[in-house]
């Protein structure tokens, strides 16, 4: 009977493989750190730019002084109340749709018209391009002292740009003022 | 004459299960690339919390970090430093002073860094106010703001749609 094949003879083939243990604890810890530090929100700035206070508080849409005579100016006003939010300027208010009351009514639900809104400023906006005033990309924003701040950042968002039907945007009044009513 | 089959090598061969882990290896690796690249480095804008709840915007560019007033429910924040109760803040004035002191403090700091070390005074301060916070204290903020040479203002917003 012939011997049985030995068992050592195979031991020299090193089943070899890469230990991975390591890299695996390592992605474990540093996986769960980057997601932990992850950008989840994406935070944005609208910036606003007051002219540096000397005299007068900030906002009041002034230029600089020594140009005041000579330009023109549009002097745009956008006013947030309680019932809706009226546009107008220095001379005159741009009248709503029953011919009193502000320009954009408050709708039903409580909410403001936006959409009517941001239509009237686009009117507005393509009236006055070209005409050769000074403060074409300028809008005074003024508000009751009890709107929520969330509403004037609505209504900023409407005021400085908007898109066309091709989904391209334009500045509308970029330069936007603060002003208080004055009561 | 066949082998009589051998007694020990019947039980030699174990199964050897072992995990393949290749294709798990090739996802960690590319969650971890992914998620490095979006890693930032510059800290958190701001410390998120229920009286803070910054308002839904449409636009804006990308934020830096800069001095921050925060304006919460209830407290006035500079830079996560509690200066005052909002309930505290006169019904009449415009100016606060609290803060307005503060934030001159700030003013005549960053002057002199201007000065010994050359680095730029911005004039610029972010002012994170919650979705909650009536017109009027937001307009006083800013006056105060202005009047203390920070008339660069930036609200914080929170980009709405991402």
């Amino acid at each position: 009977m012939a011997y049985k094949p030995s068992l050592r003879r195979k031991s020299d083939e090193l089943d070899m493989e890469l230990d991975i243990r390591p890299v695996m604890n390592l992605m474990v810890v540093l996986i769960p750190l980057l997601i932990a530090g992850a950008e989840w929100v994406k935070l944005g700035i609208i910036e606003i730019n007051v002219p540096p206070a000397k005299t007068g508080g900030p906002g009041t849409g002034d230029d600089q002084n020594e140009q005041k005579e000579q330009a023109k100016k549009l002097g745009l006003t956008i006013a947030v109340s309680e019932t809706g939010i009226t546009i107008g300027n220095a001379g005159m208010i741009l009248s709503g749709e029953k011919g009193e009351g502000p320009t954009v009514e408050r709708k039903e639900d409580g909410s403001y018209d936006y959409a009517v809104f941001r239509e009237k400023l686009i009117e507005i906006k393509k009236k006055i391009i070209g005409q050769g005033f000074v403060d074409e990309n300028r809008a005074v924003l003024t508000a009751s002292a009890d709107i929520e701040y969330q509403i004037i950042v609505d209504i900023m968002d409407n005021l400085q740009t908007y898109k066309d039907d091709e989904e391209k945007v334009h500045a509308l009044f970029p330069e936007i003022n603060f002003s208080k009513i004055l009561q | 004459m066949a082998f009589q089959p051998s007694k020990s090598k019947k039980n030699l061969k174990e199964e050897e299960g072992a995990l393949n882990m290749n294709s798990m290896m090739d996802m960690m690796t590319i969650i971890l690339l992914f998620l490095l690249k979006s890693f930032s480095t510059e800290g958190a804008l701001i410390t998120p919390s229920e009286q803070l709840r910054l308002p839904v915007s449409q636009q804006g560019e990308k934020p830096k970090k800069e001095l921050t007033v925060s304006i919460a429910k209830n407290s006035l924040m500079v830079n996560d430093a509690v200066i005052m109760d909002v309930a505290d803040i006169g019904k009449e004035v415009m100016l606060i002073p609290p803060l307005a002191s503060r934030l001159s403090d700030y003013a005549a700091q960053e002057h002199e860094l201007e000065i010994d070390v050359g680095k730029e005074f911005t004039h610029e301060v972010i002012i994170e106010g919650d979705e909650k916070i009536p017109f009027e204290l937001l307009f006083k903020v800013m006056y105060t703001c202005s009047k203390t040479e920070f008339y660069k203002m930036r609200l914080l917003t929170v980009k709405k749609g991402s």
